[in-house]
């Protein structure tokens, strides 16, 4: 590795040089590790009791799983020795394995905090082959266990399960209607919210409609739309949104959690990842709306800042490294422009 | 002295307590961790898996476990069972809509027979949105009233918002678990 590049840019430096790279990383583990306590720190003077973290923690997705594999290998063997176990010492070995095996998840939950979706989800699939593995293996190798009285330990509570199976309860309370806009066919609906007068809102069971809200909300239900356009000021909580086809939605909200959208484009301001699941043919691009007063209420709910995360979407069911099919940047020249909603009178 | 009292004696002197949060997902859960431990919730991205978080609440050592609330890993809430002291149930006690489904979920978590023997507490969370339904009515929609007697549990509303009863919830489920795992203290 004498030969190096004059000026070889950072990256290229650590791609070729290993012993580089690993001081590198070593470096970045002791910021990261720096960087960690100081927020422990921070955590336990701002919690009143004095608040720690005891377990490691490394902010470092290669860290991470670097440290997982290694575990995961130690798991592999262990369970291939069973088979050459003696009998009498199965059972404390497999409990031995199970144990190694709670670990692992609990690095994995420690961590999950920070490390990209894709990672958390193959290892919690890899956490369950485990499982698996160690359960086929107990039973297959352990003798199966004989049928004895015991006198001590939990009661049985099995007939209780019978009662509870019996006619569920009416419920005793009408649950009132939330505001919102229900059961409407090919029509132009408009809401302008005075602050703060309006807290939950509903959107359901629309076919072929325009809904235009004016103002903040802090909380918005969609549900079962097809054909609408749906075009919204700030939401400060979030927008869940479940079973829609066909649909445009621009909005602005802290927090978007999308189910069950087929063929749907999102125009979306927010200021965490969005998340999709079972989910297809699901488009994304920036925030494109506008009325008289909507920068204000922007600024004034911390949403007037592009985050970009509007192209940050999670899909909860895609477990691959690649991009899910289910989503997609929509093509700027298929981007429907800015939409002004100025003149809208309410409905 | 038999193997299950060094046991209970090493877990006391510890005066760790596991708790489990779940709860339908967007109900709050991780929103309430956050600002319980103190921390920023400005930005609360949806909780894939499950996050732990481990802070000092008076004398004990509370380990939180929140876990993902959507409909497709809500079957992974049963690895969690084993061990949990304490379970708190979050309800947006905006979401109207979905309250069939809270209670329907929450009465399969209670047949769990590995959770028998934990407090329970429901937090009747978002009551600073106006139409939020008030505890008293959250109670009567889960027929909270109809839980087998031996439960311990208790509904509070809060906001994780404002930070509004999450102490009080917190002091009770505290203090429950305490004066059962610590009673020989
Ligand atoms: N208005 C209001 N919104 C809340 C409250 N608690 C949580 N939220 C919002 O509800 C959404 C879901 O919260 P999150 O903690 O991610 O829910 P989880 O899925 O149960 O973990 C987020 O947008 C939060 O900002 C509350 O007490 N009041
Ligand atoms: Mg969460």
């Amino acid at each position: 590795m004498e030969n190096e590049p004059p000026n070889p840019t950072q990256e290229e430096a650590l791609d070729s040089d290993p012993a580089l790279q690993k001081k590198h990383q070593s470096m970045l583990d002791r910021l990261t590790h720096r960087h960690q306590s100081r927020l422990d720190t921070t955590l336990t003077r701002r919690a009143a009791a004095d608040s720690s973290d005891p377990s490691p923690s490394f902010e470092s997705t290669s860290a991470f799983l670097s440290r997982f594999s290694t575990s995961k290998s130690s798991v592999d063997s262990q369970l291939d020795q069973c088979r050459l176990t003696d009998p009498a010492h199965l059972k404390p070995h497999l409990d031995q394995i199970s144990a190694s095996i709670s670990d692992l998840e609990k690095l994995v939950a420690e961590n999950s905090y920070f490390l990209p979706s894709y990672e958390v989800r193959s290892s919690l699939k890899t956490i369950s082959d485990l499982r698996q593995t160690l359960e086929n293996l107990s039973a297959e190798l352990l003798p199966k266990k004989k049928f004895s009285f015991r006198n001590k330990g939990a009661k049985k509570t099995e007939p209780k399960e019978k009662e509870n199976e019996k006619e569920p309860e009416k419920m005793e309370f009408i649950v009132p209607a939330s505001p919102g806009i229900w059961n409407k066919k090919g029509e132009t609906l408009v809401r302008k919210f005075q602050c703060s007068e309006v807290g939950e809102f509903t959107i359901s069971d629309l076919d072929s409609c325009e809904v235009r809200l004016m103002g903040s909300v802090r909380a918005l239900f969609v549900h079962r739309l097809r054909n609408c356009r749906v075009y919204t000021g700030p939401v400060t909580g979030s927008v869940l949104i479940e079973g829609v086809e066909e649909c445009v939605f621009v909005m602005a909200s802290h927090q978007i959690r999308i189910h069950n959208a087929k063929r749907c484009d999102f125009y979306l301001r927010v200021r965490s990842r969005p998340i999709i699941e079972d989910s297809c043919g699901v488009r994304f691009a920036p925030y494109c709306l506008s009325y008289n007063g909507i920068e204000e209420e922007l600024r004034e709910t911390s949403l007037d800042e592009e985050t970009e995360n509007w192209a940050n979407v999670d899909d909860f069911l895609w477990l691959r490294a690649v991009q899910s099919p289910n989503w997609s940047v929509l093509p700027e020249n298929e981007r429907v422009g800015l939409i002004d909603i100025s003149s809208s009178q309410e409905s | 002295m038999g193997l299950l009292s060094i046991i209970r004696k090493i877990k006391r002197k510890e005066k760790e307590i596991r708790i489990l949060m779940v709860g339908l997902d967007n109900s709050g859960k991780t929103t309430i961790v956050l600002r319980i431990n103190g921390e920023d919730t400005s930005v609360v991205s949806p909780t894939l898996g499950f996050n732990i978080k481990t802070l000092t609440y008076q004398k004990y050592t509370l380990n939180i476990w929140d876990v993902g609330g959507q409909k497709t890993i809500r079957s992974y809430w049963r690895n969690y069972f084993e061990q949990t002291d304490g379970l708190v149930w979050v309800v947006d006690s905006s979401d109207l809509r979905r309250l069939d489904d809270c209670k329907m979920e929450l009465d399969n978590l209670l047949k769990e027979e590995r959770l028998s023997g934990s407090s329970l507490l429901i937090l009747a969370n978002k009551q600073d949105i106006k139409g939020a339904l008030t505890p008293q009515e959250i109670a009567k929609v889960l027929n909270l009233e109809a839980m087998d007697k031996t439960r311990h549990w208790n509904i509070v509303g809060c906001s994780a918002y404002t930070g509004e009863g999450l102490l009080k919830g917190f002091d009770w489920l505290v203090q429950d678990i305490a004066s059962r795992i610590y009673v020989l203290d």
